[in-house]
Parts: C-alpha cells; sequence; structure tokens
C-alpha cells in the first residue's frame, strides 16, 4: 500500500515539477528569433545573437531571412550583408564573398573572408581602384591576373552600387 | 711549537695538492657559471618572446576557433558521418621550429594513430618538425609537406594557399581530418581533429535532405571549408605552440636558475678554501720564523 503511495506521490511530484521544465524550455522559445553568427578568420561580428532579419546577397538571388527560414546553404556573392537587430538598429556590412548556412534549429552562420561596414568605404578609393582594375582586366599580362582583377572589377563594382544606393 | 710543526709540515703538502686542483676547478666552475647565465639569459628573453607572441596568438586563435567552430556546426547539424571505405587525408599542423616541448611529437602521435588505423590515408604535413617525425615511420603515406608555418601568428591567406596546393595537387577524399594540437589553457594542450568532409561525404549525410542547396555551391562549399578549418588548425596550433615555448623555456630559466646557485656555492666553497689553505700557508710561515 505504502508502495502505490510513494509511487503515486513520485508520479505526483513529477508532474509538480514538470510546469517548471516546461516554463524553462517555453523560455527559449518564446525569444526564438534568429540567432546570428557572423563571423570573419579575424574578427567575430556577432556570435549567437538574436536578430530580427538578415538580408544576404547570395548567389542564387537576394534574399530576406527570419526566423524559422526554410534550412539552405547559400554561397554569397560580393555585396551587402544587411543585419536588422531590432525595428530601430540596422548595420550594413559589405562581404566580399563567404557561405550563409541557415541551420533547421533557425540559427544564422554566416562565415565570410571580409567584411566591413558600409560607411567606413571612401567612394574615391573605390573608383580609383575600379579604374586600376579595369585596367589589368583588359590588358593584364597572363590570364591569371586578368582573371583575378576581373573577380577585383566584380567586387568594386558591387560595392560602388551599394555605396551608391546607401 | 714543536707539537704543531708536524701538523704543519702536513697540512702544506696537503694545501699544496688542494690548492693545485682548487685552482683548476675554480676555474672551470666560473667557465661553467659564466656559460650557465648566457644560457639563462637567452632562455629568458626566448620566454619572453613567446610569451609576447603567445598574447597574441590567443586572441587570433580564439576569434578563428569562433569562425571555424561556426564552419564545422554546419557538419554537426547536417549530421555527416565519415564513410567506412572512403580515402582519408590527414593534414598534420605544426611548425618549422623546436624548443617547445612536445608539440610536435603530439601531433605526430595522433597522425600515425590515425595511419594505423587506416593505412591507406594520405598525409599532408605543415611544418618541417612533423615531417622529419612522421617520415620515419610513415613516408609512402606522405603526399605534400610544406614549410614555412609558424613563423608568425597564421594569416588567412595562409590557410587558403595550403588549401589550394592540396587542391590543385588533385589530392581525392572523401574525408578529411586535420590534426592540430587544441588549445586548453596556456598550460596545456592536446591534439584534436577537425573534420571535412567532401561534397559526395557531405550529400549522404543523415540530415542534408533538410537543406536547401543549389549543386554547384557544394563544391565551392568543402573548399571554403577546407581553408576555413586549416586556418583553425594553424591557429590553435601556434597558439599552442607559444603556449608550450613559454612553459619550456620558462622551464629552462628556472633549471639554469638553480644550476647557478648550485655553481655559485660551489665555487665560494671553493675560493674560501683556497683562502683559507692560503692564510695557513701564512701563518705557518709566519709562525716558523
Amino acid at each position: 500500500m505504502s508502495f502505490f503511495t510513494k509511487v503515486a506521490r513520485t508520479a505526483f511530484n513529477i508532474k509538480a515539477r514538470a510546469p517548471a521544465r516546461w516554463y524553462a524550455t517555453e523560455a527559449s522559445a518564446s525569444t526564438s528569433g534568429l540567432r546570428l553568427s557572423f563571423v570573419l578568420p579575424h574578427q567575430t561580428i556577432y556570435k549567437g545573437v538574436e536578430v530580427q532579419q538578415v538580408n544576404i546577397a547570395a548567389t542564387s538571388g537576394d534574399m530576406g531571412i527570419l526566423a524559422s527560414h526554410v534550412p539552405s546553404i547559400e554561397q554569397l556573392r560580393p555585396g551587402v550583408v544587411e543585419v536588422i537587430e531590432n525595428a530601430n538598429a540596422t548595420k550594413k556590412f559589405f562581404v566580399s564573398g563567404g557561405f550563409a548556412i541557415i541551420n533547421p534549429n533557425s540559427s544564422l552562420d554566416i562565415n565570410a573572408v571580409e567584411a566591413f561596414p558600409l560607411e567606413d568605404f571612401s567612394p574615391e578609393a573605390i573608383r580609383a581602384n575600379l579604374a586600376e582594375a579595369q585596367r589589368t582586366a583588359t590588358s593584364g599580362s597572363s590570364e591569371e591576373e586578368r582573371n583575378i582583377a576581373k573577380v577585383e572589377v566584380e567586387v568594386l563594382e558591387s560595392l560602388q552600387s551599394a555605396l551608391g544606393s546607401k | 711549537m714543536f707539537a704543531i710543526r708536524p701538523v704543519v709540515a702536513n697540512a702544506t703538502t696537503r694545501s699544496v695538492g688542494c690548492q693545485h686542483r682548487n685552482y683548476a676547478t675554480l676555474k672551470e666552475i666560473q667557465l661553467r657559471l659564466k656559460s650557465v647565465r648566457s644560457i639563462a639569459k637567452i632562455t629568458k628573453s626566448m620566454k619572453m618572446i613567446a610569451s609576447t607572441k603567445m598574447t597574441r596568438a590567443q586572441k587570433t586563435m580564439e576569434i578563428a576557433r569562433t569562425f571555424g567552430s561556426t564552419q564545422t556546426a554546419l557538419f554537426t547539424n547536417a549530421d555527416t558521418k565519415p564513410t567506412e571505405e572512403g580515402t582519408t587525408l590527414i593534414i598534420t599542423v605544426s611548425s618549422d621550429r623546436g624548443l617547445c616541448g612536445g608539440i610536435h611529437s603530439s601531433v605526430s602521435k595522433a597522425s600515425r594513430k590515425h595511419v594505423q588505423e587506416k593505412p591507406n590515408s594520405q598525409v599532408v604535413v605543415l611544418g618541417d618538425k612533423a615531417k622529419a617525425q612522421l617520415s620515419r615511420t610513415i613516408r609512402n603515406n606522405i603526399r605534400l609537406s610544406f614549410n614555412q608555418i609558424g613563423k608568425a601568428t597564421p594569416t588567412y591567406t595562409e590557410a587558403c594557399a595550403i588549401a589550394d596546393t592540396i587542391l590543385n595537387e588533385k589530392i581525392e577524399f572523401d574525408q578529411a581530418i586535420i590534426v592540430y594540437n587544441y588549445f586548453k589553457s596556456v598550460i596545456s594542450y592536446e591534439a584534436d581533429t577537425i573534420p571535412v568532409f567532401s561534397e559526395s561525404t557531405f550529400s549522404k549525410s543523415g540530415n542534408f535532405d533538410a537543406y536547401e542547396v543549389e549543386d554547384d555551391v557544394l563544391e565551392n562549399l568543402h573548399e571554403f571549408a577546407l581553408a576555413n578549418s586549416i586556418y583553425w588548425g594553424l591557429a590553435e596550433g601556434h597558439a599552442s605552440e607559444m603556449a608550450s615555448k613559454r612553459s619550456a623555456m620558462e622551464n629552462a630559466t628556472k633549471n639554469a636558475g638553480e644550476m647557478i646557485d648550485k655553481l655559485t656555492l660551489t665555487y665560494n666553497r671553493g675560493r674560501q678554501a683556497v683562502i683559507t689553505s692560503e692564510l695557513i700557508d701564512i701563518i705557518t710561515g709566519a709562525s716558523a720564523i
């Protein structure tokens, strides 16, 4: 008899404790925003920070990512990564390339090679470098050099248009 | 007086012998002391250099660790498993410089163990020290080796160049493991591995269907992941090396200090003995007159 009451009590205890555990998981679930990790080899820009939305320029097209986006692997093209932290804080970074991985647990991992805030670029320097790169792209001495210059032109042109649209 | 004389006579003959030996050893001790002192100076400055380099390397390593672990999180999330029959590429990350404890043997040992498990795996060695150690036992598995590693804090460009060379050499592999020294703390490190999977292995992974992927992206992703993981390994290995070098040099300085103390003691004792015996000589000489 006492055995049964003990079992019943344990069962009750578990039941009584259950809401506390449920509450804890609920709490983390309720803040299920998009967890962003935005990392570079030499700098960590975001590490598991909750943000509202991230807009990226992927090779398959520009996309906006919200929480519980369908999991996917996207290659970034040179362009702007826009991080909307909340309703009134938005940061724009220009990335030269990398990968964005949206995981099933609603976390977004962006690995980029280089990224800088958009306002740190000087339009004059871009123009000068672009002219230089365009010259090398057409009249470079070796095939490899021309190809490198072509990539440079691509990056700089998209950088210029990103700055222009700001 | 009469009683003293024979004793004195004895003492003189003995002290002459002693004196002779003492002078020689004193000179030797002095030389020894000098060399130990200069070694201590060298190891001390090496320790200083290593600790400044370590602080810098540790900062780089922490960022690289976040970068690398973000990359490898994909494989964990996608539940990628190494294929049993596939070929493995082992990338051993070490450096060119010695005098840093068991850094190189730790990664060499770990790589050798992996080769023992899979005898047909290929090995790429970064750094001369590990290459020397590995070419003794698994010379035939080594496909490529790089040197000039670990002179300064590793850069991403270096990692890219290494990854590029590996890919250009057409080394086929289904999975790569990067064997590096995991930086546990400033006084401890441990050989660990970072996995990198080829696109075919990755597309077989358990959770792969959950992801939306365009086909041409996978190859790029694989190359990118390889470079990133190599960078992580390099940065982490460099930090461990500097930390280990620091403690090795600290121990060397401490040992040299102990040696200096001991030698100084012997030297002073010897000098005192010489002085005493000279004094005895003078006094007995004076008392004989």
